[in-house]
């Protein structure tokens, strides 16, 4: 065969170099993807050896149950609102602790902590914070005259899950600090001299330069954003598998529903197919994101695509 | 492969592609056949997947010692897990699971029968056994008769109540009885009364049925009270379309708008009615005969609590178990024998005497009803209110094909759209009718 090009060292250290990556993915992601697809062919209930193969009958079942297709909607409607919210509010802390403040240093500790602060503490705190009879937050609205509210129950629990993913919104801050600094300060003072507005330099030299990072949290966010479960269950009444049970409407995101189906209703195959259909959304809005940033990411290099 | 051969895309493609291929295929059979689990040494190991608070590590200290050819692994229960060692076919060699709703997985052929056990054994026996291990036994087509698939660490009569009796004289109400069960529509007017509001926030809950926990529960008791039936013949289908279920779930209705007590549309913030009846904040609460293991050490609600039969809808007298937390022997434990010496060791030896006096629910066998704690004098009212509870015991309707959790979530949707006027009681009934039946029919055809 004709080799065309040289070729600087063995064919084997090709090998030994991606050998790790693909044997991880293999077994990790490919494995566990095409055991999922078989068993959502199956009716497997999760431990009894009485499965029989059912073909499509699950992806048949799934496009006309309207509780998945809602559940699905209420997921893209959330990650719609959640997404922006933390980008957004991730870039809005960086600039405001990108600055030079007394104690700067103490401000982003405070800000950061709540994202070290494990889900399940976090989850805890707030639904003591938002009980409706013994809530610190209805105390507070009392002396404003305000009425108990019933913040973990339809339809206002699913404001109360933003709250609690938003709340961690440190950890994407660090982020954008990191992305701030790595602005060239001469570029924004060029664009100062030129009678540029404050506006105008974040708007066409800051934003720019700190895209990359900005599609970062972007894609990295919807995906994790469609994936959420544990925050909901954490909100509902109690911690059992039964919780799923109680999970408000209006927080009862697709995840959950696979939940359900799994450890509720001990549907394996069902909710494998539910998940399988639920890969190939996420995978259609991260092409999506990636394909969208081809618009609005600037990299200060040439990708390989552009040569 | 030759190492300088150029490298092929479509080759590498294709070789991935068959080892995650072959890797997906190793682990569905590898669901399907028997891993392997053992011991070393001349020793077995027998897998134990328990509340690490029910076997403390004395009793598993005690239990090697007295039988020096076991040692225990102990394994955290974790349902999620056992699914997965269940599906591999390694499970443990006993694991814990619930009387009332067991029928789902001795259908599914997954616990091991225990009747030959129980018939040689010298200290667990037939005739030893509260009638809550009933819920235990499966037929092959419903509970109540057959072979024993568990046995009952302990249980509680569920529906019973708890009282604070200082609550009680604040609203100046009289105590309920110690011998008669009170009417669910009387003891709706007298939570009513008890319930004190400021603010529009509640400061004291009149009642606390424990929703979080079980709706399946007090709504088939109910039913079974009225001498009605949930189930058709087979435990296929469901009909809470009667004027018997309507009339349980139109308590839940009722209950649920009159905010005297947590619902799911009000929750507590830790799920569960003990903190609040605790901190005094709840007058009654539905929580059992076990329930009375929170005040041993709490002297000053220990001496304002009392316990009440179980209410009733109806004429029927029914006081029954919705739970009732036993251990099971998985059919392909590897360590069977072993593992029911570690069954009759806990569910006959010390642990269950200590259980016993403890008061943490009842025991399972007849023998130790005298250990049960009388020393305070809660513990007296309650043991004799318990004691005259037991005759009116009846096991819930259990079908193969649903699971309680599979109740639970469809009732308490149900529920919560009634109780915001979204629907009718009788057009939630139906709702709930329907949606069940479809469950039960999805559960009869993975089972068959």
């Amino acid at each position: 065969m004709a080799r065309n090009g040289w070729s600087r060292y063995p064919r084997r250290h090709f090998y030994l170099f991606v050998g790790p990556w693909v044997a991880g993915f293999l077994f990790l992601t490919a494995a566990p993807l095409l055991y999922a697809f078989a068993v959502s062919l199956t009716n497997f209930d999760g431990s009894s050896p009485r499965w029989r193969w059912i073909g499509f009958r699950n992806y048949v079942e799934l496009f006309g149950d309207q509780a998945a297709q809602a559940a699905l909607v209420r997921t893209i409607g959330y990650t719609a609102m959640v997404v922006p919210l933390s980008v957004a509010g991730s870039l809005g802390l960086a600039m405001l602790l990108n600055r030079r403040l007394k104690a700067v240093g103490f401000w982003r500790t405070v800000f950061f902590l709540p994202s070290i602060v494990p889900m399940v503490a976090t989850a805890i705190m707030w639904k003591l914070i938002l009980n409706r009879d013994s809530g610190i937050m209805n105390a507070v609205l009392g002396v404003a005259g305000i009425r108990p509210i019933s913040w973990l129950v339809d339809p206002v629990a699913f404001y109360a899950l933003v709250i609690l993913t938003l709340w961690g919104l440190g950890g994407g801050m660090v982020i954008m600090l990191a992305a701030l600094q790595g602005v060239p300060a001469e570029l924004e003072e060029a664009a100062r001299v030129d009678g540029a507005s404050r506006w105008s330099v974040f708007r066409h030299v800051t934003l720019p330069m700190i895209s990359p990072v900005v599609y970062f949290q972007v894609i990295t966010g919807v995906i994790t954003t469609l994936q959420i479960v544990i925050q909901p269950l954490l909100l509902a009444e109690t911690s059992s598998i039964s919780t799923v049970g109680q999970v408000p409407q209006s927080t009862r995101l697709y995840m959950v529903q696979v939940y359900q189906d799994f450890f509720l209703h001990n549907r394996f195959g069902y909710g494998s197919a539910m998940l399988w259909v639920f890969f190939l959304v996420i995978l259609a809005f991260t092409l999506l994101v990636q394909r969208s940033s081809r618009l609005w990411v600037h990299y200060e290099v040439d990708s390989d695509a552009d040569r | 492969m030759n190492g300088s051969e150029p490298i092929s895309r479509r080759r590498l493609l294709t070789g991935a592609a068959a080892a995650a291929g072959g890797a997906a295929a190793t682990s569905l059979l590898g669901a399907c056949n028997a891993g392997s689990s053992g011991g070393s040494g001349g020793k077995v190991t027998l897998t134990v997947m328990f509340s690490a608070a029910d076997l403390p590590k004395e009793s598993i200290a005690d239990f090697e010692a007295k039988n020096p050819g076991i040692k225990i692994n102990l394994l955290e229960f974790d349902a999620t897990r056992l699914n997965a060692m269940l599906a591999s076919g390694n499970p443990p060699d006993i694991t814990i699971g619930a009387a009332v709703g067991s029928a789902n997985t001795n259908a599914r052929g997954l616990a091991t029968d225990l009747t030959p056990y129980l018939e040689k054994s010298r200290v667990l026996r037939k005739e030893d056994l509260q009638p809550v291990n009933n819920s235990f036994r499966w037929d092959g087509r419903r509970i109540g008769q057959g072979a024993y698939h568990g046995i009952v660490k302990d249980w509680s009569q569920d529906a019973t109540l708890w009282y604070n009796t200082a609550l009680f004289d604040q609203a100046k109400v009289p105590y309920l009885s110690d011998s008669q069960p009170t009417d669910y529509d009387e003891l709706l007017a007298i939570a009513k009364r008890l319930t004190v509001r400021q603010g529009g926030r509640t400061k004291v809950f009149g009642l606390g049925v424990e929703w979080a926990w079980t709706l399946y529960g007090p709504i088939a008791t109910m039913i079974l009270q009225q001498g009605a039936q949930l189930y058709n013949g087979d435990l296929t289908e469901v009909d809470l379309t009667t004027a018997a279920a309507r009339r349980a779930f139109g308590w839940f209705v009722d209950f649920g708008r009159s905010g005297v007590g947590p619902t799911s549309l009000n929750p507590l913030p830790d799920g569960s009615d003990q903190s609040t009846f605790s901190a005094e904040r709840m007058a009654i609460t539905q929580d059992g005969y076990f329930f009375g293991g929170n005040f041993v050490k709490d002297k000053a609600l220990s001496g304002r609590v009392r316990m009440a039969p179980a209410p009733i809808m109806g004429d029927k007298r029914v006081s029954p178990c919705y739970s009732g937390q036993g251990a099971w022997i998985p059919v392909k434990a590897k360590h069977k024998d072993e593992a029911w010496k570690f069954m009759e060791y806990y569910m006959a030896g010390p642990p269950a005497e200590t259980r016993a006096k403890s008061g943490w629910g009842l025991p399972s066998l007849k023998s130790l009803l005298p250990k049960l704690p009388q020393d305070l004098p809660y513990q007296k009212q309650a043991y004799s209110v318990a004691q005259r509870e037991l005759q009116y015991l009846a096991p819930l309707p259990d079908s193969p094909y649903i699971t309680v959790d599979g109740w639970n979530v469809t009732l308490d949707k149900h529920l919560q759209r009634a109780i915001k006027n979204q629907q009718s009681v009788d057009a939630a009934c139906a709702s709930v009718t329907t949606e069940i039946n479809r469950l039960l029919k999805q559960g009869k055809e993975r089972i068959g």
